[in-house]
């Protein structure tokens, strides 16, 4: 059986090995050049002792376009193997009735299935894997400059969420043309569902997997979460701690919080700050400052706070293995209905 | 001979709502040849897929070589299936086949393949793809002969393929037959009578998805007479036989009629029946528009 496979897919795989060559060759010269890089600017900090603020330092100019470029490319690779191999792998067997051949032989449709299936998602694995542990190696001097990993661009390159991406996409692919019986159909869902997943989970979902820390500090004070946390929400809390509502498209406002929702006393000071700081000139925005600074005071009497809820940077590898789980469970649930679809319905 | 290889007890299949086979009840003595004709549309594909395993029954029952068909590797062993379209992975060469082949089944004579089709000049190496369709047939042919099955479903194997390379194909079954030494059944549909008459001697008539006839080949013929005579009420004649189906010009009537006795009416002559008299009278009784012009014409000559 696996002999069938091997000598099906021999082509592909030799393929995709050269594909990962050219991508490993190109992260490896543009990531050895922009570690070079890093050591000088790690060097230069440390003589000078700034290295405290290395974002705004060379920090920002790391790296290649090229090596950039690839990496971003990644981000499609998951997509390419669901539509190259995964939407195939039934799609075309339907469509040149070569499954007739292969149920015709000794081997029940199951077993055909599950062996043909397992090879191509560990392949899908491998891929995911590998094209993701070059990018995270070839990320390392900007991850360690920028500490943003949970920005979209950084956290699906890089960790073990492409394996995820990988595996799913193909499942997608596999389980469409198990449905669809062709190529064509099953290649516009794995682009269409994939894609649309992708972003879903990345723009909405993700910063929800788990319950944001919440903490809330003085109206005067001020509060940064560890580096490389994303912010989930934010804003301020009443005397009671209840969390005021923000409309950040009206104009009557202190901090998004309509003026007329809060304390009298402090009112005349918010509306100052807030009618100050549309001004441009230098002596309306010095004024706007100390406004805001006595409406805080205010404010902060009357017993209010702020907060800014956020998910500490130090979840992500739980973030990681969180949608890592999703992906792979929508994978399994994929191949449920193929196996489903192949056992059940007549040749 | 008289255990039954194929056995089936009102066998249906529907696919939504459309009937492909309807109450099939056939059977197939073990180490024959059996010829499975019927207009297209009849329900043959379906009938074969339902003995190999490869499509589900709605009703009724089917039992191969005493087993009903399923997904399970020693009856998948014993059952050789070749679809109408010559399934072969068209990159793969007939020798990549043999391998694949060896590792899928549990008997496999590799050997034969080889033999076979060196012997018929095909070459191992060239991608199936690339060969004619005649090669190709003969390629799927002695791949699925070389799984060693003791039931051989064949679907249309020959529609495609011309008069010579038929010829080589309908040779190499029967080699494989009488090889086998009576062990290897095998049901054969085709639209091709002549080449059916000369290789089976068993047949199965679907029409309209349902079973005409059924049975020996020789019994069957002998059975079924050309009535030729006047036209005139059959009424009297068909109280004791059955007319399948009646040509008649002005002058004169001929009528296929599947006796059951002697004919006692001396205005009719009776004829004996070619296999080709058969099909065609038991197709054209069921109404198929595209067959009774032939029926007409095999009449006026």
């Amino acid at each position: 059986m696996s002999f069938l496979i091997w000598r099906q897919y021999r082509l592909q795989a030799a393929f995709a090995a050269l594909v990962l060559a050219v991508f490993a060759a190109v992260l490896l010269i543009t990531g050895l050049k922009m570690a070079s890089q890093w050591h000088t600017i790690l060097s230069a900090c440390t003589a000078s002792g700034t290295c405290g603020s290395l974002q705004q330092q060379g920090g920002a100019s790391l790296g290649s376009v090229l090596g950039h470029d690839f990496a971003i490319l990644s981000m499609l690779a998951p997509a390419l193997f669901g539509m190259l191999v995964g939407a195939p792998l039934l799609a075309r067997e339907y469509e040149s009735r070569t499954f007739d051949f292969a149920w015709s032989q000794s081997v029940t449709r199951t077993r055909w299935l599950l062996v043909k299936v397992g090879w191509v998602l560990l392949a899908a694995a491998v891929w995911g894997g590998v094209i993701a542990e070059l990018v995270t190696w070839w990320s390392g001097p900007r991850n360690a400059a920028y500490q943003n990993w949970f920005q979209p661009n950084y956290f699906d390159q890089q960790g073990i969420v492409p394996i995820g991406y990988s595996v799913f996409a193909t499942a997608l692919g596999i389980a469409a043309g198990a449905v669809f019986r062709r190529t064509l159909p099953a290649v516009a869902i794995v682009v269409g569902g994939f894609i649309g997943l992708r972003l879903w989970t990345s723009q909405d979902l993700r910063l929800h997997y788990m319950t944001p820390v919440t903490t809330s500090y003085s109206m005067t004070g001020n509060f940064n979460p560890p580096t490389g946390s994303p912010l989930v929400g934010g804003g301020m809390t009443g005397p009671n701690g209840q969390v005021l509502a923000q409309n950040f498209n009206s104009d009557n406002t202190f901090n998004g919080v309509p003026i007329s929702s809060l304390p009298h006393a402090c009112q005349a000071l918010a509306s100052q700050a807030s009618n100050l700081s549309t001004q441009a000139s230098n002596s309306a925005q010095n004024a706007a400052n100390s406004a805001q600074n006595a409406a805080n005071q205010c404010l902060a009497r009357a017993g209010y706070h702020n907060f800014l809820s956020y998910q500490p940077a130090s979840r992500y590898w739980a973030f990681q293995g969180i949608e890592t789980g999703i992906f792979v469970a929508l994978a399994l649930v994929l191949l449920a209905v193929t196996f489903y679809v192949v056992r059940n319905r007549d040749a | 001979m008289n255990t039954c290889a194929i056995e089936t007890q009102g066998l249906s299949k529907r696919y939504h709502r459309v009937t492909a086979l309807s109450d099939c009840s056939v059977t197939v003595p073990e180490g024959r040849i059996s010829a499975l004709v019927g207009p297209n549309g009849a329900g043959k594909t379906t009938l074969l897929r339902l003995l190999a395993g490869l499509a589900r029954p709605t009703g009724g029952s089917a039992l191969v070589l005493g087993g009903t068909p399923r997904q399970d590797p020693a009856f998948l062993s014993e059952v050789g299936f070749l679809a109408q379209e010559i399934p072969l992975y068209r990159r793969f060469s007939a020798q990549d086949h043999i391998q694949v082949g060896a590792h899928m089944n549990l008997r496999w004579d590799a050997e034969s393949v080889r033999t076979r089709l060196t012997g018929l000049n095909i070459p191992l190496d060239r991608p199936v793809g690339k060969l004619s369709g005649g090669q190709r047939a003969q390629v799927a042919l002695a791949l699925t002969l070389a799984k060693q099955p003791r039931v051989l479903l064949l679907d249309e194997p020959v529609a495609a393929l011309d008069p010579l390379a038929r010829r080589h194909f309908l040779g190499t079954l029967t080699a494989a037959v009488a090889e086998s030494g009576g062990e290897l059944t095998v049901v054969l549909s085709s639209h091709l009578i002549t080449d059916l008459e000369r290789v089976s001697d068993h047949m199965i008539l679907l029409s309209a998805s349902r079973v005409q006839l059924c049975g020996d080949t020789d019994e069957l013929l002998a059975e079924h007479k050309l009535l030729v005579g006047p036209r005139k009420d059959t009424a009297a004649l068909e109280r004791m036989h059955k007319v399948v189906h009646t040509v008649s010009t002005p002058r004169q009537a001929r009528l296929l009629v599947r006796l059951s006795g002697p004919v006692f009416d001396p205005a009719y002559e009776a004829e004996d029946v070619s296999l080709e008299d058969l099909v065609l009278g038991y197709m054209g009784a069921d109404a198929p528009a595209a067959y009774a012009h032939l029926a007409a014409v095999g009449d006026d000559q």
